[in-house]
């Protein structure tokens, strides 16, 4: 077997254990505890059962929950997607455009979705709500990754074809194209990351009965924390397995790169 | 009339860089542009292949003024320029590619020129997978390739380990003896001018003037410790001023 296999393997063997070893700590530490507000482990678990089969206090269920957040991040996350590439390339190839407006742009870019709240309670209502409020979350990483892609170019590779008398779409084509995309990806997936962050604050003033960040409201009203903390894992490991998949297809698809950073 | 004529002065903002740079490149040698470093020979590369404007004066191949749309132009970078989301092959295609050459044809002509400059076998390698001393004999075999009428190598081995640059002057003597085309060397190093070239100019410092050119009639693979060798790069040092 390969040294890179057996890492993985041994890595892998490593994970469980400590995971093993976390949930221990936790049980003794509730146990210890023995208080109503510290679930043990197995109350949590017994929650999590409960929530997929039955679902919640009204009967809604654990996975139309999660559904019903994906739909929403995956939305907003679209539009991000489709406003945020586009004026990041436009920004990045005048670089006059954005030197003109980053006065402004800047410190909008600092301002965290949460504190938009108030405003989207006056000014919005419903699904356009917490759909702004992702897209918040999803806009500046794909943005500024994509101005800074452009400007990242290397000008050898530009001359290489140039030299050679190449055309302006074939130098698009092959050259810039290639260049931005992972950088692209790079804001895709942060942005992703956030939106996803996102969930609990944009489902507490949207007003809709289902979603993961819903349901922790709820139970957090009812003081029933193990329910709770089943929401919180649910929404870590989501965004965790969505972060995977991305970073594996990006690995795939740039396995001309050297090894990506997470 | 000469193959190449360069007529040039290039002035960036109130610094002049070159002042009225001028030269001719016949047809199949082997000329050598020597300098000390900042002297702006990298300018007078850029100018000649189209890469950069010049403030005034022209470059002309047969008469024409240089354009790389219209003539057959290659350059080797100072820096590694290998296009890292392409495979060996697919980089050294891009020069046939823009020219529109027929797949086949261009196919082989760049296998024979990997197996030319030793890489054969690493058709299927990205750049990343490659040493820099690789990723410059892909810029060399990317150069040639095309067949171009004016071959411009800039410093092609400034950013390789002296064993390596070594061996790689040897290396583009073998190719330029097996694929006789017009090529204009750039480089600081005296000696590697004077084992390379069959003719060298000698350029001064900031502001760019031509100090001496020399024709080298010694034979292919050049002795280092030969008494003209050694004449030669004397004078050259006089020439470019190295020793201040």
């Amino acid at each position: 077997m390969e040294s890179k296999q057996k890492e993985k393997i041994s890595s892998f063997i490593y994970n469980i254990l400590f995971l093993i070893a976390v949930i221990a700590g936790w049980g003794m530490f509730a146990k210890w505890q023995n208080s109503p507000f510290f679930p043990l482990p197995g109350e949590i678990y017994d929650a999590f059962i409960q929530l997929s089969t039955e679902g919640d206090v009204e009967g809604v269920a654990l996975s139309s929950h999660i559904l019903w957040s994906l739909i929403r991040i995956f939305a907003g996350f679209g539009m991000a997607c489709v406003t945020g590439i586009p004026l990041g390339l436009a920004m990045g190839l005048w670089p006059k455009l954005y030197n003109r407006t980053r006065a402004v742009i800047e410190p909008i870019r600092f301002i965290p979705p949460i504190a938009w709240i108030p405003m989207t309670i006056v000014l919005m209502v419903g699904f356009s709500r917490y759909a702004f409020l992702i897209w918040l979350g999803a806009f500046f990483p794909i943005f500024i990754n994509t101005l800074l892609s452009v400007t990242r170019v290397n000008p050898v590779h530009i001359n290489v074809v140039k030299v050679f008398g190449a055309s302006r779409w074939y130098t698009i084509r092959n050259i810039v194209i290639p260049s931005v995309t992972p950088d692209i990806a790079t804001g895709m997936r942060v942005g992703l990351g956030i939106a996803w962050m996102c969930i609990v604050a944009a489902e507490m003033i949207g007003g809709e009965m289902v979603g993961v960040g819903r349901l922790i409201l709820k139970y957090a009203e009812l003081m029933r924390l193990a329910e709770v903390i089943v929401g919180m894992l649910v929404i870590g490991i989501i965004g965790f397995i969505m972060n995977e998949i991305f970073i594996a297809v990006e690995r795939y698809l740039f396995r001309w790169r050297a090894e990506i950073s997470l | 009339m000469a193959f190449v004529t360069v007529d040039i002065s290039k002035r960036f903002g109130k610094m002049d860089v070159l002042r009225d740079v001028r030269f001719t490149v016949e047809e199949n040698e082997f000329l050598v542009i020597v300098g000390p470093t900042g002297c702006g020979k990298t300018t007078i590369a850029n100018i000649i292949a189209g890469v950069e404007p010049c403030t005034s004066g022209a470059v002309t191949i047969r008469g024409e003024r240089v354009d790389p749309k219209k003539h057959n132009l290659s350059f080797v970078f100072q820096e590694p320029s290998c296009v890292p989301w392409k495979t060996l092959i697919n980089d050294v295609l891009m020069g046939p590619e823009i020219k529109n050459t027929p797949r086949e044809q261009a196919r082989r002509r760049a296998s024979e020129i990997i197996e030319l400059v030793g890489l054969a076998g690493f058709e299927n390698y990205y750049s990343r997978q490659l040493s820099g001393g690789m990723q410059q004999r892909v810029a060399i075999a990317r150069a040639y390739v095309t067949d171009p009428e004016l071959l411009i190598m800039d410093e092609p081995f400034g950013h390789l380990d002296a064993q390596t640059r070594y061996l790689m002057q040897g290396e583009i003597m073998r190719i330029w003896q097996q694929e006789h085309k017009t090529v204009v060397f750039i480089t600081n190093n005296i000696e590697e001018a004077v084992f390379l070239a069959s003719r060298v100019i000698a350029l001064s410092k900031l502001p760019a003037t031509i100090r001496g050119v020399h024709d080298i009639n010694l034979p292919h693979p050049r002795n280092l410790t030969d008494p003209e060798f050694l004449r030669l790069r004397r004078i050259l040092t006089e020439q470019c001023e190295v020793t201040d």
